[in-house]
Order: structure tokens, then sequence, then C-alpha cells
């Protein structure tokens, strides 16, 4: 009896664990689904509300007699819900009664009925009379309101009509997604460029940034020369400085060197960086001295010894400060944002492309997260490849922080 | 008692010419600072490029003197100065000359034909992953396994050839031939050969062992080369623009004309304010101060009377105290529930490491796309969030037969939500980050206190309050003042968010907001300096407060 509710506890335990673990899981994914969703959808479907998950295709048939295939809609027919097609939107339907009996109404097409010249005051207002035929009689009514409805036959047989207002129609649907959104974004908004531009900047970056910190890494955890400390110190101390910090004079530097609008200046600056070096020092660290002053005893340069030695031991730190770098270089904004012009577009990156793309786009939600996606994507495939490493480096840069 | 070696006739000359060599470069530089005050050079430079030049040139100069000295007495200090200035000067050189050859900004052109040649760059790799599968091979088979590599070899070396000649690197290069045929590019490749034939002097073996060069230097020189590009990039790209930006901070700079300075009226400006009693909540602000020089930020009112603050910028201090409420409600809600996540992912059961990865992702992508995402999420009519409270107001109603009216939030167009539509979304980015941080901070604490409180008869809340919660104390230090920092920077999400970005009635507009507007609006780039350090103190002062009440906290540890 005891075991049976410890077992139950723990059964309860384990369930209390997981629900709470899935119900954030889903709260940090939903955006994702949002946008990958919204992004496949037609842009009719984006503003339905309630909002849908799946995209869907609207279902249209092809009736002889007409050329175009026309849109399906459930109708009602007699009480019973038919999929009807679509033949004829657009057809006004006046509602008439006589003067002395406004309950009295019957429905009319509108080019059914034949105005007249007279009018009649009801109410104190003046309305118009109208020739309306009611069971084979011509009777003078007035109109009370008018709209618009739809003509919907049905495909089997096109003679069966009925008619029924458009926009409160619900139409036949099925799950069909849109990938052309991707192609139209694109090609709206130079997001090709902006694609291979951000590749490149990034890529640049990456290889630059992990260059000059291996080097600078190595130096100050092997190399003992005078004033190393000093400087070791004075980079630690700027780690922490944020980078809004840099923002104006680094642009002034690049309006002197002649670097704005290029993307020069999107790459140069970011290959140096403080906090890579520190990380790269903290590696090599704790690397055994022993191996490198045997080479160095068998004649090996220190060039030779860091990158036959070093460097092939250290693929996983490598990899890890690539992941950050890639991720930090993809996603920047600020910093384009103020040293590319918003006109110069073929400079653009991914991220400034989709602040011009929010303006432009503003009515076709489906493009402006198709934009999104092509700015997310790119760095959720290099996480998920590098995620081993990289999340087990960002626990530790925390235990030691 | 010193010993002279002999040195033979030929490392006589090479010394000679260095010697030679150190006076003419300290006479150059001497003549180049000169020059750059009577106007000849550089004569449209503002005064800080012309003091920074100078100096410079002095040092070099003086220390080149110096140089030429010691050489000539065999000190080996005179190749460290040597070695050091040539080796700067044929820096400067290679980057004026690529500078000149429009290398830098011919990256754009590279960007234009990229695409076409990254199916090479797929050779490229697949030379990689040919040269990789020797490992498949059985042991005995060297040759093939060697074979293999210089196939490899060749097939990478090969489709980067394809691949340059695909983006148009001939092109390039004869472009940038071209270009170096200017003065200035012909007079920076003449330079790049002086220097590295100095270099090369001072460098061989035979002057080296002259100058009594000691076994140690080899590593101080190497210590310096090795970290040179790293400090020179250091140097030029932040820790010079950070002495620029503080200097900024103090002038009318307006990134076009010289700037001026003006001592701390960018500060005084930023921090003119008043307080006035008012007599009663709703008297008007122009009856109690100088509405010509102050606007009114807001009104404390207590009882009948109130207190009215007014700023000469109101803007400033608008932006201060939305960045305030930002960090104050986004720092909690990333932390907290990163906490409890932590502590629930801790349990060792299967597939905590998915749920781990899966609340990394937010963190991973770009602010940019991420806002546009809540951005329609949190539309008023169409948009999920607003759905699902109707959801569940309508659930709410039903099961409690209750008639709550649904609000329709309109999240980013009212003053009274907008600031809080972009807090949720930092929180949802940085909670599954500071996640993993608390995770790896609740693994290194032993689980021996846990198994002692157990046989002590503490409960699981006991176990957390009194030893989960002091132990992670350092781990909640890095995670509370990391948030905070990068909190106390909110600037895309708003700007993304907000249209316009400062919101409706400012009610947005953050501390980095204010700074691009009038950095880079309004290019009063000289206050903005000035925004950005007082940016810097309030980060620096919250982050010592936390610094201080960990170390209170800390006591447990020990």
């Amino acid at each position: 009896m005891k075991i049976q509710s410890y077992r139950f506890l723990q059964f309860l335990n384990k369930f209390v664990i997981y629900f709470v673990l899935s119900f954030f899981a889903l709260v940090m994914i939903f955006p994702f689904l949002y946008m990958l969703s919204t992004s496949f959808k037609l842009p009719a479907d984006t503003f339905r509300y309630p909002p849908r998950m799946l995209p869907r295709d609207p279902a249209s048939i092809t009736v002889a007699g007409y050329e175009e295939p026309l849109p399906l809609y459930y109708v009602d027919v007699n009480g019973a819900q038919k999929e009807y097609a679509l033949a004829k939107s657009n057809i006004k339907v006046g509602v008439y009664a006589p003067a002395d009996n406004l309950t009295a109404t019957v429905d009319r097409f509108v080019d059914e009925v034949t105005a007249t010249d007279k009018t009649i005051s009801v109410s104190g207002k003046d309305e118009k009379l109208f020739d309306v035929t009611v069971n084979g009689k011509v009777v003078s009514m007035i109109q009370i309101s008018q709209t618009t409805v739809g003509e919907f036959i049905d495909p089997q047989n096109p003679e069966i009509k009925a008619y029924q207002n458009v926009r409160k129609s619900e139409p036949v649907e099925s799950v069909g997604a849109h990938p052309e959104n991707y192609t139209r974004v694109i090609e709206l908004n130079n997001m090709n460029r902006a694609l291979t531009n951000t590749a490149l900047v990034t890529i640049l970056v990456v290889v630059g940034q992990l260059a000059t910190s291996v080097l600078g890494g190595y130096a100050f955890a092997r190399l003992k020369f005078p004033g190393r400390d000093t400087v070791f110190v004075f980079y630690l101390g700027t780690i922490m400085i944020p980078f809004v910090m840099l923002i104006v004079p680094l642009y002034q530097l690049m309006v002197l060197i002649g670097w704005t609008d290029h993307l020069a200046a999107l790459i140069i600056p970011w290959i140096f960086s403080a906090y890579g070096t520190f990380l790269m020092r903290q590696h090599f660290i704790t690397f055994p001295k022993e191996i490198e002053e045997a080479a160095l005893l068998d004649g090996a340069s220190r060039m030779q010894i860091l990158t036959n030695i070093l460097i092939p031991a250290s693929v996983p730190a490598l990899a890890t400060q690539a992941t950050f770098t890639f991720l930090y270089a993809w996603n920047s904004f600020i910093w384009p944002l103020v040293i590319i012009n918003v006109g110069n577009e073929k400079n653009h990156v991914l991220t400034l492309a989709l602040n011009v793309l929010r303006g432009r786009a503003s009515d076709t939600p489906n493009l402006i997260l198709a934009g999104a996606a092509i700015a997310i994507i790119p760095p959720l495939i290099v996480f998920i490849l590098g995620q081993r490493f990289f999340v087990e480096s960002v626990a530790s840069s925390g235990v030691k922080g | 008692m010193t010993t002279y070696l002999q040195t033979d006739s030929r490392t006589e000359l090479l010394l000679r010419i260095s010697i030679v060599w150190r006076g003419i470069f300290a006479l150059l530089a001497a003549g180049g600072a000169i020059s750059l005050w009577t106007g000849t050079l550089l004569p449209a430079a503002p005064l800080w490029q012309k003091v920074l030049v100078t100096a410079a040139l002095v040092i070099a100069s003086i220390f080149s003197a110096i140089g030429a000295v010691l050489i000539s007495r065999r000190n080996h200090g005179g190749r460290m100065i040597s070695l050091t200035l040539d080796y700067l000067s044929f820096v400067i050189c290679a980057v004026l000359a690529l500078n000149t050859g429009e290398v830098f900004v011919g990256i754009d052109a590279l960007a234009e034909t990229f695409t076409s040649g990254i199916p090479y760059l797929g050779i490229v790799l697949l030379g990689y992953f040919l040269g990789v599968m020797d490992e498949y091979f059985p042991q005995k088979k060297q040759d093939a396994e060697t074979s293999l590599k210089a196939a490899s070899r060749w097939v990478m070396l090969g489709g980067f050839v394809l691949f340059l000649f695909q983006v148009g690197a001939l092109k390039g290069i004869l472009y940038f031939l071209g270009k170096l045929t200017q003065p200035i590019g012909i007079a920076s490749v003449i330079g790049m050969i002086i220097f590295a034939f100095s270099l090369w002097l001072i460098g061989q073996a035979k002057t080296a062992e002259a100058l009594h060069v000691k076994t140690n230097h080899e590593q101080i020189l190497s210590g310096w080369l090795f970290l040179s590009p790293n400090l020179l990039g250091f140097l030029i790209f932040f820790a010079g623009p950070l002495v620029l930006s503080f200097y900024f901070s103090f002038t009318d700079s307006d990134a076009i004309n010289t700037p001026n300075w003006i001592g701390f009226a960018n500060y005084a400006k930023i921090l003119n304010i008043q307080f006035a009693f008012l007599s009663s909540p709703t008297q008007l602000a122009k009856e109690v101060v100088d509405i010509k020089i102050y606007d009114e930020v807001g009104r404390f009112v207590i009882g009948n009377s109130g207190i009215l603050f007014a700023a000469a910028d109101k803007f400033f201090w608008i932006a201060l105290r939305n960045t305030l409420t930002f960090v104050l409600f986004a720092v909690p809600l990333s932390v907290i529930p990163a906490l409890v996540l932590s502590n629930v992912l801790n349990s060792k059961l299967p597939g905590m490491k998915f749920f781990r990865s899966l609340y990394f992702m937010p963190s991973i992508a770009a602010v940019v796309g991420i806002s546009l995402v809540w951005q329609w999420l949190y539309n008023a009519t169409i948009g999920y969030i607003n759905y699902f409270i109707t959801l569940g107001i309508e659930f709410w109603n039903n099961l409690f037969n209750l008639a709550i009216i649904d609000p329709k939030i309109q999240w980013v167009s009212d003053e009274k939500t907008a600031l809080f539509a972009v807090v949720f979304i930092a929180a949802w980015q940085t909670m599954g980050f500071n996640t993993v941080l608390f995770l790896a901070g609740l693994q290194n604490i032993p689980g021996e206190l846990y198994e002692a409180a157990t046989v002590d008869g503490a409960g699981a809340w006991d176990k957390f309050w009194a030893i989960t919660l002091p132990m992670l104390a350092p781990t909640t230090f890095y995670v509370v003042s990391t948030t905070t920092i990068q909190a106390m920077q909110v600037f895309e999400q708003v700007f993304i968010l907000m249209n316009p970005p400062e919101g409706p009635n400012n009610s947005t507009i953050t501390l980095v907001l204010y700074l691009y507007r009038s950095g880079f609006q309004n290019f009063e780039q000289g206050y903005a300096s000035a925004i950005a350090w007082v940016l810097f103190i309030v980060i620096f002062g919250l982050t010592l407060v936390q610094f201080q009440r960990q170390r209170k906290s800390s006591i447990y540890e020990s």
C-alpha cells in the first residue's frame, strides 16, 4: 500500500515535470511555428480570424460553360450544406416593401425592378418608388435596403442556382502550402543580395576573428613577454563595455577612412575581439605545456606548434567560438543600420533588408514572415549542428564567470 | 667583464646600414611631424588627428634615434626598437597599399560575384571530405592513404582556384594593380620594400648575434608579434574609439564639421532638471517652472499637492525611466522562470537535453526577425495573443458563469502596454539562455549537501531555500548582471516593433534609441556620446550594486 502510493507520487512528479517543460517548450517554439506557417500562407488566409495554424488553399472547380475554374463555397441549400461554385459575385439585391406596409418585404434583384420617377413621403422623407412584380402583378414599392450576393451553382448541374452573401460564406479549403512566398519576397526586396552579403560578411568575420583570437590567445597563454599581463588586464576590463559606447566614434572613424556604406565597415572592426581572445587564452592555458616544449626542442617554430599541434587539438573550442561569432555577425542590426545607407540596397545585410521589408510589405504578413524565416533559419541550422559544443560552453562560461 | 665577439665584415656592413637607416628614419619622422604643422601634410585634418599623428611621428623619431645609438653600441635594445618600428611601419604601408588598391571597399564587388562562386566552394568542401576519408582505410595501405591525401589537397586547391576565377579575382587583381599606380600606392609599396629589407637586415641570425641577443628575446618578440594583429585592431577599433567617445562627449561634434570643445555643456544639458511643488495635482507646469527651458517629465501626486519633475531634455529622462522600467520587468521575467525551469530540467529524466536545446532556440534567432514575428502575434485583431486571451476568457466565463469582458488589448499602439510588449519579447528571448546558465550552476552543487539535508528530514522546498539558492548565488549574480547589462541596451525590439520607434506618446523610447536618434538622425554626435557615457555609468552602477549584494549573500559559500 505504501509502496503503491510512493509509485503514484513518483508518477505524479514526473507528470508535473513533463507538463511544465512541455508548456514552456510550446511557449518557446510557438512563435517559430507561427512564422513558418504564416510564411506559407496566402495573404487572405493570414488575415483570417480566428487564426489557423496550417496554411490553406481555396478549392476551385471547372464547370462546363465557364472558362476559369470557379471557387468553391459551402452554400446552404434548403437547410443542407452543399459545395457550390461561385459563378457571379456582386449581384445587387434590394429589399422592397409597399409604402403603407413596411413589414411586408420582398427580395428582388435590382435589375429585375424598374425605377419610376414618382416619390412618396414615408415618415417625413421622400422615397423613390419602384415597380416590383409580385405574384405576376406590378406593385409600387420603396427600397428599404440593398445588399450584394453571389450566384452559386451546383458544379454537377449548373442550372441549379443559389444566392448567398459571398463574404459570409465559408470557402471550401484544403491544406496547401505556398512556398512561392519565399521567391516573391526575394524578388521584392533584393533579399538575394542581402543573403549573399550577410553570408560573406559572416564568413569573413568568423575566419578573421578566429585567426586574430588564436594568435592573441596563444601569446597571452603561452609566451612570456614584458607588458603581457598589463595588456591582458586591459583586455579583460573592456569586455563588459557595451558596444553602444563605441557607435559614434567608430562611425566617425569609418567616415574618416571612407568605409561608410561599404561592407568593409561591417567586417574589419569585428575581426578583433577582446572577448574571443580571452576565450582562446582560457582554452590554450589548459593545454599541457610539455608537448609544446618537446616540439620546441625538436626545432619547431612557434607558428608550427600553433598550426600543427594546438589548433588541431582545439577544434571544439574553435567551433564554439565560430558559432558565437557567426550568430553575432549574422544577427547584428544596430551597426549596419548606422553605417549602411537605407538607399544603398546592394550593400544591405539581412537584418537591414528585413527593416526595409517591414515598411514595404506591411500588408502582407506572409511575405514579411518569409523574410524573417530566411534570416532566422540559417542560424538555427548552425545551432543544431554546433549545439553540442555551443550549449556546453555557454554553461561553462557561466560557471567560471 | 664583457667579451666582444668577432663579427665578420658582412655583418659589420649590415649593422652600419641599419644605423644609417635608423638615422634617416628619425629625420623623416621628425620632418613629417614638422610638415604636419606647416600645412604641407594633411592640411584638412582636424586638430585631434594632427595631434595624434604628430605624437606618433615624434615618438617614432625619438625611438629611431635612440635605436641608432644603441645599435652602434651593439646593444640588443637597438634591435628591439628597430624591429618594432620597422614592423609597425611595414604594417601601416601594407594597409595603406591595400586601401589605395581599394581592397577593403572592393569587398562589395566580391559580394556581387560571390554567389556564382559558391558551387566551387562545394568542390573545396568535397576535397576536404576526401582527405578525412583516410580514417576508413586499413592501417597497412600507407600508399593509398598518402595519395588520397594528396588528391584531397589538389581537389581543394583546384576548387579554390576555380572559385577565385569565378568570382573575378583576376579582374580584381588587375584593378588593384591599376589603382596601386597612384603616387600614394607606389610610395606605400616602396615603403613596404624598404621596411621589409630593414626587417630582414636586423632579423638575421648573425646581426642578432652581434647585438648580443639573449635567448628569452625570441619569446618576447614572438609574443608581441603574435599579439600584434589583435592588439593593433583592438587599439584602432576599440580602445581608440572609446577615448574618442569620451572626447566627443565634451564637444558639439556633428560628424561633418570640426568639433568644438564645449566643456561640460552636454552633460549639463542632460542633468539640467528641476523639481517644483504643486499646489494642486492638476496645476499647469508653466505656473511652477520656466517652460522656455524645462519640459515636464512627470509628476508625483501626494494627497492634494504634488511634486513636478521637469528637465531641460525631457526625452532623456523619459528614456531613462522607460529603460529602467524595462529592466525592472524584463530581468525578473527572464531570470525567475529560468531558475524554475533549470531546477525542473535538473531532474535526471530522459529528454532533458532535448528540452534544453529547445529553450535555447529563441536566444540565437535574429532579434529583428523575432520582433517581426511578434509584431504579428501582437496584432490586436488577428494576432494569436489576443486570440488566446479571448479563448481563455470565454472558457473562464463558461466555467464560472461570469461575464468578464474581452479587453482586446491594442498591444503596440496603447501607451500602457507598448513597453510590456517589448518586455515579453526580451524575456522570451533570454529565458532559455539563462536556463542553461542556471543548469550548469546547479550541476556544480555537490549532491552530498542534498543527501545530508534529506537525512535531516528537509523537504524539497527547504532544500531549495537552504541549499540551492545560496549555492547558486555566484551563477545568479552572473545571470542577473549580464541580463541587466543587455536589457539596459534594449533597442532592436523597440525599433522594429514600434512604428514610430519611440512608441505611442514616447512610451517606448529607450536610452539607446534616444542615443541613436540624437547621434544618427539629428547628428548631434557629441550629445550622443554624452548619453553613451551616462548609460555606461548607469550600467556600471547597477552592476556594482549587484556585485555588493552578491558579496554579502555569498557568505554561505565559505
